[in-house]
């Protein structure tokens, strides 16, 4: 077995002997690792990118490790056992740089200088040094011994040469902090510091006068733009020019600038300053007359007023002096005779009553026109008056003109209309003119001959009114001819009063009592004026609802009241609302007391609906919730909704009420069904039609009557007379005439019309109206209606149609469950604009900076362990090589005493055959 | 030889993996919740439940082969190729610069992910693979960015990160994967490649009208300037019109097919 196997073993050897032979007769110089000769292969191939990083090659970097591990490493390892260290100190053998020959030449040269010292020239040379000389060969060169002492001795002083030098330099320099300046040195350091001043100063001077010129430009620029002429006179405009432009200067002063032309360079800033103080004495603009307040106005008024009562009551006295220092302080510069004339005229009545009347804000035609009638004398004081109170002028003028004056320049239409509604009577639509005027000719038989003048006026034409303003004035004078007016009139506390100071005044009179009570004690001049306006107030309202109950009913003093009162109103709004809700309620208990009795017909009063409509007027009915028209507006909702209709008359005087809701309702256009109702009931009343199916009414069906049923044939329509029916008795024949009740469907036509406008915009406005639609249809198909009639009727189911298809065509059927689809979510990519890579995009900077921390700890700890790993291996497979090594030592020596044992044996067995000189041995 | 380090760093991958997944499920079990829920609504009482093939219903898969999306430096930073641009770039690197049109696959995948089929959360993911080979996945409810720029601002972070996240989420929206793409097709779906090569011509309306209710869709559309796909795993090679289309336009009459197939509006 043994034998075996160091047979093998031998074999293998000469296996690898006979490898090393071939491959060392194959290549003279070592060829190098295949394995050293591969590059890295780069795994992408990325256009435009440098090979810099990658131009590596793996085997050679770890053959090159290996290497470097053997001369560090290994090193380390075969020394760890040893007790002792062998430390190579020999002369250059440290520094790897040299090669052996400079080595040696190093150490000879210091055995050379250990020689010479001093100390061991007594010293014997020893024979072996001699012996023992390596550098036999190089003994040429350093042959002379004499020639390297001098060298040596040459390198000493050198040395020292340097060593002084370097002494003597500190020195120097050690002296030379120590000394003082030299004198050279002082005054050179004296003049630069001058010089640095001097630079200083002129550059200061620079930038001063570089200052000043800015100055100037900036004054120059402001003289131009014209800022500094508003404040300065205009003389002194050219003297600044004139500073500003020198050339400017010399056109204008020439002779004089001539004259001082020798100083006038030191004259050049004496203007200026000239100007200056010039300047500071003169006046500064003063704020012009402030607006007055309210109060000042009011104080203002109250203090003419007052003086004009004071003037009247002198010319009462007739002391001509203070008359003439009047006339003299009102108008400067008139003549004094026709002043006298005046005054001294036949009435004096006549003249103060022109002078209001005179102070109407009129055109100059309008003026001329009037001195015809009045005297001229007068007209120039009018003028004069007229420049200096143009407002009061407005509160001046008669009544009605003024309504309609006012009316343009307030642009109230709605104001006029309503006022048109209230005069009229008429239900109808504002617009026919021609009805209006009917209605107001029916008025004539009640109202005196001046009010006939005042109505016509009502007509808008404009050109008529100027014209009748005229007539109108004259019968104004004539009206004041009867009673005097005091200027000054405290306002009455009672009722009592009220009507002592109303009572045998006509009309206008009665407004200007109104106007001047209300300018005597206006509000914002005493505190106790807030208290008795509102009495007054209270006693006009009261007033107001007192005249319809007269017999003669004075509706154009019930027109006049309608502007004082809205503008008491607004003045004392909180009293006002007060009285108003006050009244509305006790009417309101009235009216259900009233209901309970159903035989008894509970329409409100013409007293209730006038002011109803006042109301309306004085308070905005386009609120919301408004304190008064809220609770106004629901008691005529009730009044429609309650009241039984048992004649024709409930039916005009709820059609009127359905008037007043439509106006109410019309800016809010707030829904109000109970009026709409009421207009179907009376469209339903206009039919024959079986009881017993009465399906579209459902509130009043069981009191169903063909009450506007029109039986004969009717040739025209009067337009309806409000003021009319009410004066009449309830049991007149005239309500039971065709004519009427066709008079009365008109207006309910016309007020449908207009809720049909109101609610166009209604989105149940089919729903609403189409039944209404119906039963127009209905009405007008019936036999006897009247041609115009009818022709209004079809024209609101016209209207009625036209809206009501249009809503049709925008309606939608309804969907169930209508929605849309559900989209999946989409999310935003997060991405940088310029991305780099390797770079943390965190914008919190420590965690990033952690982060990159981390990293590199991170790979720096995996490199050492790359390495130790790597140092295990090496010296596993140096232990590996030494075991190796060892074992094949031991069995090489194992082999061979074996061998010598096995030729023993056999020598022994096989009888020492051939083998007797070995013994010998 | 113990290699301890190895053995670890294995291991991490592998947990990473595993997390990976564990995502998704959540994401599944995210997306199945609600699905409950809707169930729970319906179910009330009196009222017949009916029954819903919501959850089974088939999708789409979007392949997009052959897209010219090439990083390259040009100066210092990294770019993403295309032919405008680099023009001269590549001309000085001996190539063909008709062939780097990014700007297909921009299109293509606004397309896609714009189309109201994806809005139903039909469309169950998009895969592009390069020209180079690189496979990257889109999710389907990724917001693409409308202007080429910023696409290829994604585009080139993509390729560098391997990965783009949602902004303000950790969902990934985009990631590159292993090739090959058939590993995440869903099983019965069939195959269509489309190429105007190819002789089979058919309506796509019908043909997709065809296919089983349950069976998914994965289209396979060349994203490339010239050149035809060809790849092993199509099933069927069809052309759905008689003129070269542009991948956006065969996109949509895909979709638009889709859509009437599944009555999507």
């Amino acid at each position: 077995m043994a034998k075996s196997e160091t047979m093998k073993k031998n074999k293998k050897k000469s296996k690898k002997a006979g490898v090393k032979k071939v491959s060392m007769k194959q290549k003279s110089a070592p060829k190098d690792n295949p394995f050293e000769t591969i590059w890295s292969r780069r795994k992408f191939d990325v256009i435009g990118k440098k090979r810099k990083g990658e131009e590596r090659r793996i085997g050679q970097a770890r053959t090159r490790a290996i290497d470097k591990r053997k001369k560090t490493l290994l090193v380390e390892y075969e020394q760890s056992g040893k007790a002792s260290v062998f430390v190579d100190n020999r002369i250059g053998e440290q520094n790897a740089t040299l090669g052996e020959f400079d080595k040696a030449i190093l150490r000879s040269q210091r055995e050379r200088q250990m020689k010479i010292k001093k100390t061991s020239k007594y010293n014997l040379s020893d024979e072996e040094e001699d012996d023992l000389d390596i550098y036999d060969g190089l003994r040429d060169d350093y042959d002379d011994e004499v020639e390297h002492g001098s060298d040596e001795d040459a390198g000493q002083d050198s040395s020292s040469i340097l060593r002084h030098g370097r002494k003597s330099v500190d020195a120097n320099i050690a002296e030379e902090e120590n000394r003082l300046k030299s004198k050279k040195e002082v005054m050179e350091e004296i003049i630069q510091k001058s010089k640095f001043f001097k630079e200083q100063k002129a550059r200061e001077k620079e930038e001063n006068e570089k200052l000043v010129e800015q100055l100037d430009k900036d004054f120059e620029s402001l003289v131009h733009s014209n800022a500094l002429s508003s404040l300065t006179q205009p003389n002194k405009m050219n003297a600044l020019k004139a500073l500003v432009n020198p050339n400017f200067s010399k056109e204008l002063k020439g002779k004089e600038v001539m004259s001082v032309s020798k100083v006038s360079k030191q004259d050049e800033p004496d203007t200026y300053e000239k100007l200056v103080s010039e300047m500071a004495f003169e006046m500064r603009a003063r704020p012009s007359d402030r607006t007055k307040t309210a109060e000042e106005i009011a104080e203002e008024e109250k203090e003419r007023l007052e003086r004009l009562e004071q003037e009247r009551q002198d010319r009462m006295r007739a002391t001509d002096d203070a008359s003439e220092e009047d006339d003299d302080s009102e108008s400067d510069g008139k003549p004094f005779a026709n002043k006298h004339s005046h005054v001294s005229g036949d009435d004096l009545g006549d003249s103060f009553t022109v002078d209001d009347k005179s102070l109407n804000k009129k055109g100059w035609v309008d003026e001329i026109l009037e001195r015809n009638d009045t005297e001229d004398t007068e007209d120039e004081d009018e003028d004069s008056r007229n420049s200096d109170d143009s407002e009061e002028s407005e509160d001046d003028e008669g009544g009605t003109e003024d309504e309609k004056d006012n009316g343009k320049a307030e642009t109230l239409k709605d104001w006029e209309l309503s006022d048109d509604e209230v005069i009229g009577t008429d239900l109808l639509d504002e617009e026919d003119k021609s009805d209006e005027e009917g209605g107001e000719e029916d008025n004539k038989t009640h109202s005196e001959m001046e009010d006939k003048k005042n109505e016509r006026l009502a007509n808008p034409v404009r050109k008529v009114k100027k014209k009748t303003a005229l007539l109108d004035l004259g019968m104004a004078q004539r009206s004041s001819l009867k009673q005097e007016l005091p200027f000054k009139i405290n306002a009455p506390g009672t009722m009592e009063e009220l009507h002592a100071l109303f009572q045998d005044h006509s009309n206008e009179d009665i407004i200007e009592a109104i106007r001047r009570i209300r300018i005597c004690n206006a509000i914002p001049l005493a505190a106790e004026n807030r208290k008795k306006m509102q009495v007054f107030y209270g006693l006009l309202l009261q007033y107001f609802a007192t005249i319809p109950n007269k017999v003669p009913l004075n509706f154009q003093l019930l027109n006049l009241l309608v502007k004082p009162l809205m503008e008491m109103s607004s003045e004392i709004p909180f009293f006002s609302a007060i009285c108003a809700r006050e009244r509305i309620q006790r009417t309101r208990t009235k009216f259900s007391g009233d209901i309970k009795d159903p035989g008894n017909s509970c329409w409100p009063s013409m007293k209730t609906l006038l002011l109803l409509r006042l109301w309306s007027m004085i308070f905005p009915c386009s609120d919301f919730r408004h304190v008064v028209m809220t609770p106004a507006s629901l008691l005529m909702c009730e009044y429609l909704m309650r009241c039984p209709v048992l004649s024709v008359r409930d039916a005009a005087i709820g059609s009127f009420l359905c008037s007043i809701v439509l106006l109410v309702t019309k800016n809010s256009k707030k829904f109000c069904p109970e009026a709409l109702t009421f207009l179907k009931d009376l469209l339903l009343a206009a039919t024959v039609k079986d009881p017993r199916c009465p399906k579209d009414s459902q509130m009043r069906t069981q009191d169903h009557k063909p009450l506007l049923w029109i039986g004969e044939s009717i040739e025209d329509i009067k337009p309806l007379d409000f003021l009319k029916i009410m004066n009449l008795p309830k049991d007149s024949s005239f309500f039971n005439s065709h004519d009427f009740r066709a008079s009365v469907l008109v207006s309910v036509v016309e007020t449908l019309r207009g809720f049909v406008n109101i609610y166009g915009e209604l989105k149940a406005f089919p729903e609403i109206f189409s039944p209404i639609k119906a039963l127009m249809i209905e009405v007008a198909d019936q036999k006897n209606m009247p041609n115009p009639l009818q022709e209004k009727i079809r024209d609101v189911v016209e209207l009625i149609k036209k809206k009501a298809d249009e809503y049709d065509e925008h309606r939608q059927p309804l969907e169930m469950r209508k929605q849309k689809p559900v989209p999946i979510k989409l999310l935003n990519p997060k991405f940088e604009e310029n991305f780099i890579k390797g770079r943390d995009y965190d914008p919190d900077r420590i965690r990033a900076e952690n982060r990159k921390m981390k990293k590199l700890l991170r790979k720096e700890a995996r490199g050492a362990v790359s390495e130790l790993r790597k140092d295990n291996h090496f010296l596993q497979a140096v232990k590996e090589k030494e075991k190796q090594r060892v074992d094949e030592e031991r069995a090489e020596t194992y082999g061979k005493a074996r061998a010598f044992l096995q030729e023993q044996e056999h020598n022994f067995k096989s009888g020492q055959l051939g083998k007797g000189r070995k013994r010998r041995r | 030889m113990p290699r301890p380090f190895a053995v670890k760093a294995g291991k991490k991958r592998k947990k990473r993996e595993e997390n990976y997944d564990k995502e998704e499920e959540v994401e599944m079990v995210n997306e199945d919740i609600p699905a409950v829920d809707e169930v729970d609504e319906d179910d009330m009482p009196g009222i017949p439940i009916t029954v819903s093939d919501k959850k089974s219903s088939s999708g789409a898969v979007f392949i997009l082969e052959r897209a010219s999306l090439e990083v390259a430096k040009v100066g210092k930073a990294y770019q993403i190729l295309n032919s405008e641009d680099h023009a001269n770039f590549l001309k000085k690197h001996n190539k063909n610069p008709a062939e780097y049109r990014p700007d297909i696959v921009h299109q293509a995948l606004l397309m896609i992910l714009d189309s109201p089929l994806n809005k139903a959360g039909r469309i169950r993911s998009v895969y592009v693979k390069t020209e180079k080979g690189v496979l990257f996945e889109v999710k389907p409810h990724v917001r693409i960015p409308r202007t080429y720029k910023r696409f290829a601002g994604i585009m080139l972070q993509l390729l560098q990160k391997l990965s783009i996240s949602a902004a303000g989420k950790r969902d990934k929206l985009f990631r590159v994967i292993k090739n090959p793409v058939t590993q995440y097709l869903p099983l019965n779906s069939r195959k269509i490649g489309f190429s105007f090569s190819s002789e089979k011509l058919v309506n796509i309306q019908k043909y997709v009208d065809d296919v089983k209710e349950e069976e998914n869709f994965v289209f396979v559309v060349g994203a490339m300037a010239h050149g035809k796909v060809d790849d092993e795993y199509v099933e069927d090679y069809i052309s759905i019109s008689g003129y070269p289309m542009s991948a956006a336009w065969c996109i949509a009459r895909i979709c638009e097919g889709l859509q009437r197939k599944w009555s999507i509006n």
